[in-house]
């Protein structure tokens, strides 16, 4: 659970450059960065696996909404979609959940949604105390790369390194096993209408069933 | 005939006999170090006692008594963290009475290398339906989408050693079995909006002991306090079982100090206003010290283990000897003759009301129960002692009193205007009147053993508790079930066959789940049965793997490593035991137990109302015991207070045939006073509503004890004003030392306090009206 932890808190980081943090570079990077309450985009993952003689490649978009969550929407190879909510983790094909985690199955859900919506909302404290953090900014560009502190972080994760500018370019995330996933962004739009109907959707809680006839009062 | 001296020898030679007991208690407690026993399954009658059930509760508690948990929370992570820092920071400057801390970091990769290692044979049930149901192709599918997510996969081994996540899963089950998990190098939990730091702390040497408690108990709290104080916010609790004990001390130390330095102010001036001297009361405490120490050392002599308990109860019941020595002293009284010649007068008498209070408390040796037995043993053999002290050491010892006291002579004198028995109209409609409210007093009671009645914990402290348990989901400590098979791997299967039925009851909410060693250790048939299942549903050709392999691209020889690593031993208990990932668990595992293997399986939050659930699946499976042991604790109390109370009645009847050859007809008068004084204090408790107890019966004994007593002291000598005042000075005595318990916050106490306030006042006010002597009974054989 450790590993879904830090590539959740790495990913978060690293789609909001949260990371960008810890010298004086912190705050430049701040600056540059864009934190709308909607943004949304395409990836592309490309994951070196040991054991695979191929990458593993997969493309698709994704959303991230303020104090809501993060959509992760695979297109290929196969469509699969991922969704982090307040209290969850699911997992879905189509219309079917293959893989729900909720916190109260496993808090380190609630672990993860901690340190996604603090550094949402820009409590950056939380993930220096998890990664020694160096980043550099060239012009309108930055890099920064993210080495684990505890060790038990550091059995798991090697260290991350993001690029961006106003929003993330790129993240790597390499792995104590010797894994490595690239993940590219681009189209980044922002604004509620980034979202697409479904997207939005994905973010609403379920509603509940129709109420019997009469059983509304109004 | 006595001379007038007391013999010198038979003094001396009792001194030889006390420096005996007292060198035998030396050797006891001080070279062999015997410690008393406090197991409340040592109490339960012989053969009641199942080993492996013993063996399970002292394991479970002593795996418990060892750990207090403290939570520091905040909705600032930071904060909590800052809390927990400074309460390890004060804990970790006493290495001598605590371990702080969870040990560092665990290796995860080499603890569970024995279970990756086997990692084809471990399944989820989920899995396993899944894998009864699923088609290749879904779980080809659904290996392909963990290898996509961008969250990542496994988490020990690289992705190809376990594609299909089926290690990864039930790993994560078992990481489920808390919700405690390790993160920026402490240990968190969340509840709710709080984040906590978990703070276990692991005392060292005998957590139960009063030194112990005493030097842990204030660095517990200003640990605690540092934590609280390091943020504005911070909530701070603490759970263990060392915590109620650790209060209980320290309240009875008050209580000591306080109700004891009352009830000995009170004596000593009750002692001074009616004697004028002080020696009577240490001649008193000298023969109640006597008879402590024979009733020690041949308990110490006669069984092997001496229960608190016995301890308890039975220095209560040898303070009964009181009796003797003030009777005694107050007889002496201003006459002008020597002390031996008032001794042999009194021997009469003296003889009869330790012969009668002894073959009482022996009765309870003749009930089965252990602990009975020693109290009797204890408190005849106490009783003996003082006994022997009062006759053979006070008159050597005595000196002759001083004048009388004022409130001597008025309190003797009350005795020649004390309302008697008359057998008339006016007697008959009082004694109805009476006996109705009585009757319906005692029809009214009712009795309740719950020992959770006996628990006095500061308000706060047991919601504090529950708090902390159900937020750590901590397994009962009172309630398990204990398994039990021929071998490990049978008792492992069995252990399956009741976590079935668990798994099911967790659904109706009677359980939330449960540890057990079978969790992290399948039968060796459950080992092969899912080994073989993964090979059949996934390895075969053209299944899962292998199209998961053509979707990758990778070749033909891809994933054979996953056939061939089914191949492997099965998983022991020993590899478990072996590993740090145990080490909370361990003391679940009981092993080889008397030609039998047994272990336990430890439930999470019970609902109470739903126990016989609980109690109805061990029931449902052979091999399985259910163990509460409050229950257990509650209904040995009322078996231990139902027998008593049959002794009791059991002994009025033998008494009465005792003192018939002496008293006649008149013998019921004797016992007059104790019946009335315990039926009119248990009528009391009936309309008041109070629960009836172990601790109220125990009270009754001790009334029965000295009620006779004041009654035979009275019968011998009716008139004489200086008997009554002997009596009303034991009676006074016995109150302050004992009704003032009534005062006394802990409920045992109080219990028992209060029975003997109302008892002892009743008796020793009645004793006189019924006794008004044996002159009837001298002159009846005459006639």
């Amino acid at each position: 659970m450790t590993l879904v932890v830090a590539r959740a808190v790495a990913l978060t980081v690293a789609l909001q450059a949260a990371a960008a943090q810890g010298d004086a570079n912190m705050d430049k990077v701040q600056a540059l960065l864009a934190r709308p309450p909607v943004l949304c985009g395409q990836f592309d993952q490309s994951k070196t696996m040991v054991g695979l003689r191929r990458p593993v490649k997969s493309a698709g978009r994704f959303c991230i909404v303020a104090e809501k969550g993060v959509l992760w929407t695979t297109v290929t190879p196969f469509p699969s979609t991922l969704r982090l909510t307040r209290d969850e983790i699911i997992e879905s094909q189509g219309d079917k959940v293959t893989k729900r985690l909720s916190a109260s199955q496993e808090p380190a859900v609630r672990i993860i949604n901690d340190l996604l919506f603090s550094v949402m909302a820009g409590e950056l404290k939380r993930l220096m105390s998890a990664f020694a953090v160096d980043a550099t900014v060239d012009g309108k560009s930055w890099r920064a790369k993210l080495d684990p502190r505890e060790s038990g972080m550091k059995t798991v994760i090697a260290g991350i390194e993001l690029n961006g500018g106003e929003y993330v370019k790129h993240i790597t995330i390499r792995e104590a096993s010797g894994d490595r996933t690239d993940i590219t962004f681009s189209g980044v739009v922002t604004g509620v209408q980034a979202l697409l109907p479904a997207e939005s959707q994905a973010f609403e809680p379920a509603k509940p069933r129709a109420t019997p006839p009469g059983g509304d009062a109004r | 005939m006595p001379g007038d001296r007391a013999p010198r020898w038979l003094a001396a030679a009792w001194l030889a006999v006390v420096v005996v007991a007292l060198l035998y208690n030396g050797y006891v407690w001080g070279v062999q170090r015997r410690t008393p026993e406090t197991d409340f399954l040592a109490l339960l009658p012989q053969g009641e006692n199942d080993p492996a059930v013993a063996r399970a509760v002292s394991r479970v508690a002593d795996a418990a008594q060892q750990y207090v948990v403290v939570l520091a929370g905040s909705t600032d992570w930071s904060q909590a963290r800052a809390a927990g820092a400074a309460f390890t920071k004060i804990i970790n400057r006493h290495p001598d009475w605590f371990n702080s801390g969870a040990a560092a970091a665990l290796n995860q990769d080499s603890a569970l290398a024995p279970w990756w290692a086997h990692r084809s044979a471990l399944l989820t049930a989920a899995d396993r339906r899944a894998l009864q149901t699923n088609a290749p192709d879904a779980w080809a599918r659904s290996a392909m989408q963990n290898l996509l997510s961008p969250l990542g996969t496994g988490r020990i081994g690289a992705w190809q050693d376990d594609p299909f996540g089926l290690f990864r899963n039930w790993l994560q089950e078992r990481g489920g079995e808390t919700p405690v998990r390790p993160t920026d190098g402490v240990l968190r939990v969340d509840d709710g909006d709080l984040h906590y730091v978990v703070l276990p702390v692991r005392l060292r040497g005998q957590a139960f002991s009063f030194l112990a408690q005493r030097a842990m108990a204030p660095i517990l709290d200003s640990a605690m306090l540092a934590a609280r104080q390091s943020a504005p916010g911070v909530k701070v609790m603490a759970a263990g079982i060392v915590l109620p004990a650790a209060d209980a001390a320290r309240q009875a130390d008050q209580e000591m100090s306080t109700i004891g330095l009352g009830s000995l102010i009170g004596i000593v001036l009750m002692t001074w206003l009616a004697l004028q001297s002080l020696r009577p009361i240490g001649l008193v405490l000298m023969s109640i010290g006597v008879g402590t120490v024979g009733a020690l050392a041949v308990t110490a002599l006669l069984f092997a283990k001496v229960h608190l308990i016995t301890l308890v109860f039975g220095a209560g019941l040898v303070g009964v000897a009181a009796d003797y020595g003030l009777s005694f002293l107050s007889n002496r009284g201003r006459v002008d003759r020597s002390s031996w010649t008032v001794m042999c007068e009194s021997l009469p008498g003296l003889a009869l009301s330790v012969a009668t209070t002894v073959v009482a408390f022996l009765g309870l040796a003749l009930t089965p129960f252990p602990g009975l037995q020693q109290m009797a043993v204890f408190a005849a053999v106490g009783l003996i002692f003082a006994w022997v002290t009062v006759v053979v050491w006070f008159p050597v010892l005595d000196r002759a009193p001083g004048d009388e006291s004022r409130l001597a002579s008025w309190f003797g004198g009350t005795r020649a205007h004390w309302p008697t028995l008359q057998f008339n109209r006016r007697t008959g409609i009082a004694a109805a009147g009476v006996a109705a409210i009585i009757g319906i007093g005692i029809a009214r009671l009712t009795p309740n053993d719950d020992i959770r009645l006996l628990q006095n914990l500061p308000p706060g402290m047991m919601e504090e508790q529950s708090e902390v348990g159900r937020i750590l989901q901590i397994a009962s400590v009172a309630q398990f079930y204990v398994v039990r098979a021929e071998s490990e791997t049978a008792l492992l299967a069995r252990e399956e066959t009741l976590r079935a039925q668990l798994d099911s009851l967790a659904t109706t909410g009677a359980l939330t789940g449960y540890h057990a060693v079978s969790a992290w250790v399948p039968s060796q048939a459950a080992q092969a049965r899912d080994q073989q299942l993964v090979r059949e549903r996934l390895y075969q050709p053209r299944g899962a793997l292998d199209q998961l392999r053509t979707a990758l691209g990778e070749s033909p020889s891809w994933g054979r490593s996953l056939t061939k690593a089914s191949a492997t031993a099965p998983l022991t208990v020993s590899d478990w035991l072996g590993s740090p990932v145990s080490e909370p668990l361990r003391h679940l595992w009981l092993g080889p137990t008397s030609g039998e293997w047994a272990s336990v399986i430890a439930p999470k939050g019970i609902d109470y109302d739903k126990l016989a659930a609980l109690r109805g699946a061990a029931a449902a499976t052979p091999g399985v015991t259910w163990t509460d042991k409050v229950a257990e604790i509650s209904a040995l109390l009322g078996r231990y207070r139902s027998r008593m109370a049959w002794v009791i009645g059991l002994s009025y009847a033998v008494i009465w045939l005792v003192l018939l050859p002496r008293y006649g007809k008149r013998a019921w008068r004797v016992l007059a006073p104790s019946v009335v004084a315990s039926l009119a204090s248990l009528a009391v408790f009936g309309w008041l509503g109070l629960p009836l107890q172990l601790f109220h019966v125990l009270a009754l004994l001790i009334i029965f004890g000295s009620g006779v007593d004041y009654a035979i002291f009275l019968m011998e000598r009716p008139l004489a004003a200086d008997t009554w005042l002997g009596v009303g000075l034991a009676a006074v005595s016995t109150l302050l030392s004992f009704g003032l318990l009534a005062l006394s916050s802990t409920p045992l106490l109080r219990a028992f306090g209060s029975t003997m306030l109302l008892g002892i006042t009743i008796s020793v006010l009645s004793a006189p009206y019924f006794c008004t002597g044996r002159d009837a009974a001298r002159t009846a054989p005459a006639a």
